[in-house]
């Protein structure tokens, strides 16, 4: 019996969102919350956000500049669209309210929405032959889990456990395996569209560090730290995505 | 008649060293400037020194990533060590009414550090290629204009005269001028130093804007207004390396 080439690219696809939940592990040994390790957190969610989207930027200029400033544009829109909507709420996350409720929420939206494009480059890529979907899968995967590290950094400081850490990091990265299979079955189509929504998740995640994650680690910690902690944290994610 | 290229370094990095003066222009026509015009300074001189980090790192894979990675965590290091040395790492950089005479220098200090970190990264770029030099050039050019905005912001406040304040402005990039010409030299004469010397660029460039521009900004202006004029200036940046370099 043969699988259908689909279904091999959702199954890769799936793997590569449980990678995703493997980042919540380096917290399940943090266990006090003090404003200076949420600081310290939202720094390290900084700076491997930042890394991935100088990735991303790179991939997707390479695709077309043009599309890509596009939509990083877009991407921009959609979080002050998101942030006008959640602050019109009282929202409550877990034990959390208000600021940390919507800054966890937010996180889980934007890491969400940038899945998309990122399935949709993993499906464009299998398009371009089988051979390598081992690999890409492989790569994908690994990579998927400082994305974790990211979303358990905002998570789990502000009270959520491991395991909702956890599940919240791979539920975002489940628009891997969905998009994944129709980018496979219409890669022409698709091939299109990927500078846009690449610059989509670009745009989304490096506005997200600079309005919510960093005004927030500079209230609760040392300017010379938070440096420090974002800019070897960036260095490391670009060293880290270049080499696989 | 062809330029040697080492005076077309000169040049270009004399010249965004002198656009510093245009800096001091809002204090011509105003005697102060509301504390939000300064966070937009800061956003601005951000972005585009994230954009200009950006281009110097997109080159990074064709030169060894695992050098280019070593010499940003040397310049990280390096600007980390001169801000603790100095004892200026908590130091706020934006006060305008502050009149000890300390705080003066320490400022001029900080911003001829600043500045130098920037003429390795216009030296590195003249390496890789003249026109991607320029770019490189243009840009800290163009960043180099609100950061004096700063600075003059300060020096008036303490009673420099607005003349006087232009010239510390462009004096402070001196370090810019000296730096782009050794690193270019240096790199020339000894190849195997471009990717840590491209790292170190990087490293520099990314620190400074999270421990110079962008703490004080979100206390001058709100954290949207930062964001946005910081991702603005940087997307321009970014855009005009995809065409210019």
């Amino acid at each position: 019996m043969t699988t259908h080439p689909a279904v091999v690219v959702f199954l890769y696809g799936l793997a590569t969102a449980l990678a995703t939940g493997l980042g919540a592990i380096p917290f399940a040994f943090l266990r006090s919350v003090s404003p200076r390790v949420v600081a310290f957190a939202n720094a390290t969610a900084a700076g491997l956000m930042l890394g991935a989207s100088f990735g991303l930027v790179v991939e997707g200029t390479a695709h077309g500049s043009w599309q890509t400033l596009v939509g990083a544009t877009v991407g921009v829109a959609f979080i002050l669209g998101t942030q006008q909507v959640l602050g019109h709420h009282d929202i409550e996350f877990g034990r959390a309210r208000g600021a940390g409720a919507r800054r966890m929420l937010l996180m889980i939206i934007v890491m969400t929405v940038h899945s998309f494009s990122e399935g949709v480059a993993v499906g464009v890529s299998f398009g371009g032959g089988a051979t390598l979907a081992v690999v890409i899968t492989a790569a994908i995967a690994v990579h998927n889990i400082p994305e974790g590290l990211a979303i358990s950094a905002v998570l789990r400081p502000r009270g959520s456990s491991v395991l909702a850490c956890a599940g919240w990091s791979i539920f975002s990265s489940v628009p891997q395996p969905l998009m994944a299979v129709p980018a496979f079955l219409f890669v022409e189509t698709f091939r299109e569209a990927l500078p846009y929504g690449i610059g989509f998740a670009a745009g989304a995640m490096v506005f997200m560090v600079l309005v919510e994650l960093l005004p927030e680690a500079y209230g609760q910690a040392r300017r010379p730290h938070v440096a420090l902690v974002v800019s070897c944290t960036l260095v490391g994610m670009v060293l880290f995505q270049q080499w696989l | 008649m062809t330029v040697d290229p080492t005076v077309t370094v000169l040049l270009y990095s004399s010249l965004a060293a002198a656009t510093a003066v245009l800096g001091a222009f809002p204090f011509v026509l105003h005697e102060r400037l509301p504390v939000a015009r300064i966070g937009w300074a800061n956003a601005l001189a951000a972005g585009m020194m994230l954009g200009a980090a950006y281009a110097l790192m997109a080159l990074a894979a064709q030169y060894g990533l695992g050098r280019t990675a070593g010499g940003a965590l040397l310049g990280i290091l390096f600007v980390y060590w001169t801000h603790l040395a100095s004892s200026t790492e908590d130091l706020d950089l934006n006060r305008i009414d502050e009149p000890g005479p300390e705080y003066g220098y320490q400022v001029l200090f900080i911003n001829a550090m600043h500045s130098a970190a920037e003429g390795v990264a216009i030296g590195v770029a003249m390496h890789v290629n003249i026109s991607f030099g320029i770019f490189m050039a243009l840009a800290i050019a163009a960043h180099n204009i609100p950061e004096a905005t700063i600075l003059c912001a300060i020096l008036t406040g303490r009673g420099v005269r607005v003349v006087n304040a232009g010239g510390l402005a462009v004096a402070t990039n001196v370090s810019q001028v000296l730096l782009a010409i050794v690193t270019y030299a240096v790199v020339a004469a000894v190849p195997i130093l471009l990717p840590w010397a491209l790292g170190f660029a990087v490293g520099t460039l990314v620190y400074l804007v999270l421990a110079e521009l962008l703490p004080e900004s979100y206390h001058q202006a709100g954290s949207t207004t930062i964001a946005l004029v910081t991702i603005a200036a940087m997307g321009m940046v970014v855009l005009l390396g995809q065409f210019g370099g």
